[in-house]
């Protein structure tokens, strides 16, 4: 009797439990946005995401950025088009996990509005119906301030963008040391293997999958096998370990004078900056090329250290911002971004983070461009113009987890 | 009657975390069989444990696991255990406190601890330096980050050997009051007290501690992600590095692999249950 009762009881947890889980993944009530947005007008839009909040999900490693976010991006959203933007510091992969989850779990509104993404992730999440769809022709300032035809705002890594997502940054792979510690600075990959022989076990670069880490493998392939051949490259392991042959010898060469002798590397390019800032290393790469300014100013660096690139240049990219699939609030996502690629959020963000504005120079009023050309862009770093024309395009997006794979099996302890 | 259904209705909680545990492990498992509906894959198969098997980097992986779990479990249980003696001997005191401190750090803080003391630009490096005894950071010895893990483990022994002590003290405390003085009070030495009763007696004890910290570092992440090599893995970094891949119809290779984490760690508990038990029913028999 009392054995039945018990059975009874535990099966009816179960079915609770079951039910609780159920109704938790569910049962979101959020108002979802009755505006037809293929159809509205921009006025309609606006309209719309007035009174609402925006998450925007992205990398939050950057404290520089972070506070941008907090003290200017936010308030000028509220204040304009009483929009509360927030920010949440996510790394990608573990964003399009959480949105591969609420996919499964069918879940139609999610939590994250905007996403900070680019490269394979822009890939993969657009392959897997992760994001909105076509938005960027929907916004004003698209045309007022975008270089429509620019190969970067056309593709991402080779994967055509097709309006999923809106120029946010400019990156450019740079390398920093320090002149009163080494004043050589290695302008090419065999420059920087006599620079690792002078210097034994000072340099090193971040573990791939680390971001940074993987652009610097990608910049040292295109030193020793050209870029070219890669623009148009199947994705197949053997086809790329083929084409990189020589680059993974190089690397195998270098290993030796490396940190460690190359059997471990750091696990982040934010521990690189860190162990340069502490004398352990003498030599850095960055996907920030105004961050040593930036570095020297809140003296991290030391006033002595300087940008470089590699005479036949240097990986740049694009970062940019898309909307999710089940965004809760993609009219309010659209504003954001809109203000976003606005002359004047990118005129703030080239002022106080250094970092490389996407609108188009052409596209400017003459003040805006006045105003662009009288920011000071600190000590220890190169022109924008420098930057530019030392500026290689990235792989298609396919590669690169290809290439961090070859790079674990045949590179790392060898 | 009654008094067992408030019991029920106390455990109702535990019961609904553990359900949703399960529930979670049956998703890990439907996926590592290369069913993700969300991402067009519907077809069972075994090809991903097929070749996550065929893989050698899967057995390097397993192979740093099992070495940091086995070394920094089976040093924690002895040296936990002489601790727990020595804190049975002088009564608990302000030295119980101090044990505990090890217990209550999270490992993230640990690993922090171990590369401000330990790494080539710590602490000690920097002593060292400061006497003279080195003149860079190259010639301290590399401790950590090392593909044999050595850090690693010398982050969970600090860790796990209060934890050993103090999940002891208890029933050790208890033996050594009672049977272990009656065994020096007929005139055998605190030695011989302590080897022939008071330790067999706290087995138990000793033997679970064991198996919680050899399953915990066995399945741990932190500590061989924040101070372990980049190659070999550990098998939790291993997957976890999986799962993150881009490609999301990679899923179910990392799914493969949280499976066969989930099926090791389970096959480890029963075997060491059994084998445990054998071992008690010979010290309980032999009384």
């Amino acid at each position: 009797m009392e054995k039945i009762k018990m059975k009874q009881l535990t099966a009816l947890c179960l079915i609770l439990t079951m039910l609780l889980s159920l109704s938790a993944c569910g049962g979101k009530d959020t108002p979802s946005n009755a505006l037809d947005l293929s159809a509205a007008s921009w006025e309609e839009i606006e309209e719309a995401a007035r009174g609402t909040s925006v998450t925007f999900y992205g990398w939050g490693g950057d404290e520089d950025r972070n506070n941008w976010l907090a003290s200017v991006a936010a308030p000028y959203m509220e204040e304009r088009y009483d929009i509360t933007l927030e920010v949440v510091g996510m790394n990608i992969d573990e964003i399009l996990a959480k949105l591969a989850g609420e996919k499964e779990a069918g879940s139609a509104a999610g939590s994250i509005d905007m996403i900070w993404i680019n490269g394979e992730n822009f890939y993969s999440a657009k392959e897997n119906g992760l994001l909105y769809g076509a938005f960027l022709d929907k916004l004003p300032n698209t045309g007022t301030y975008i270089d429509t035809e620019d190969p970067e705002t056309l593709n991402d890594f080779c994967m055509p963008i097709e309006g999923y997502e809106a120029p946010y940054g400019r990156a450019q792979m740079v390398l920093y040391n320090d002149s009163a510690v080494t004043p050589e600075t290695p302008a090419s990959a065999q420059e920087l293997l006599s620079y690792c022989q002078q210097y034994p076990g000072r340099v090193t670069y971040p573990a791939l999958p680390d971001f940074t880490g993987s652009a610097f493998v990608r910049n040292i392939i295109y030193e020793i096998c050209g870029w070219e051949q890669f623009q148009t490259m199947e994705a197949d392991y053997d086809t790329v370990k083929e084409a990189i042959a020589p680059a993974l010898d190089y690397l195998r060469s270098l290993n030796p004078y490396l940190w460690n002798q190359g059997r471990t590397f750091p696990d982040a390019s934010t521990t690189v900056d860190a162990m340069f800032a502490d004398g352990e290393l003498v030599l850095g790469m960055s996907y920030s090329p105004y961050g040593v300014a930036v570095g020297i100013e809140n003296g991290t660096y030391t006033d002595t250290t300087r940008t470089f690139l590699f005479e036949n240049g240097t990986i740049g990219n694009t970062n940019y911002m898309s909307i999710a699939f089940n965004a809760p609030n993609p009219a309010g996502a659209m504003v954001v971004i809109n203000a976003m690629i606005s002359a004047e959020l990118q005129l703030s963000q080239y002022e106080q983070l250094r970092n490389l504005p996407v609108v188009s120079p052409a596209k400017l009023s003459v003040e805006e461009r006045a105003a662009f050309d009288a920011v000071d862009m600190g000590r220890g770093v190169l022109s924008q113009e420098e930057l530019l024309t030392h500026r290689l395009p990235e792989m298609p997006a396919k590669l690169v987890p290809v290439i961090e794979e070859i790079w674990l099996n045949e590179v790392v302890g060898k | 009657m009654r008094k067992k259904r408030t019991a029920y209705l106390l455990l109702l909680p535990l019961m609904g975390m553990t359900a949703l545990a399960l529930l979670a492990c049956g998703s890990v498992l439907t996926q590592s069989l290369g069913v993700v509906p969300a991402f067009g894959l519907t077809e069972p198969t075994l090809d991903y444990y097929r070749e996550a098997l065929a893989d050698p980097a899967f057995f390097s992986a397993l192979g740093v696991s099992l070495r940091v779990a086995l070394l920094s479990a089976l040093a924690a249980a002895v040296l936990g255990t002489a601790l727990c003696a020595a804190l049975v001997r002088v009564g608990p005191g302000p030295m119980g406190l101090l044990i505990r401190l090890p217990i209550l750090v999270p490992h993230a803080v640990t690993a922090l601890f171990a590369i401000l003391l330990l790494s080539q630009t710590g602490l000690l490096a920097r002593w060292a330096w400061a006497l003279g005894v080195i003149s860079e950071p190259g010639e301290f010895p590399q401790l950590l980050f090392t593909p044999g893990y050595g850090g690693t483990i010398l982050a969970y022994l600090w860790k796990e050997i209060p934890f050993v002590a103090y999940f002891t003290l208890a029933l050790m405390a208890g033996v050594s009051c009672t049977l272990g003085e009656a065994a020096e009070n007929l005139g055998a030495s605190p030695l011989r007290a302590f080897l022939t009763v008071t330790l067999p007696l706290s087995l138990p004890a000793i033997s679970q501690a064991f198996l919680i910290i050899f399953l915990f570092a066995f399945g741990g992440y932190e500590l061989p992600l924040l101070l372990g090599a980049t190659l070999p893995k550990a098998l939790p970094v291993y997957a976890h590095l999986a799962y993150m891949h881009p490609d999301l119809r990679q899923r179910p290779a990392a799914m493969a692999l949280y499976g066969l984490i989930l099926l090791l760690s389970a096959a480890m508990a029963t075997l060491y249950g059994l084998l445990t038990r054998h071992l008690l029913r010979r010290v309980e028999g032999g009384q």
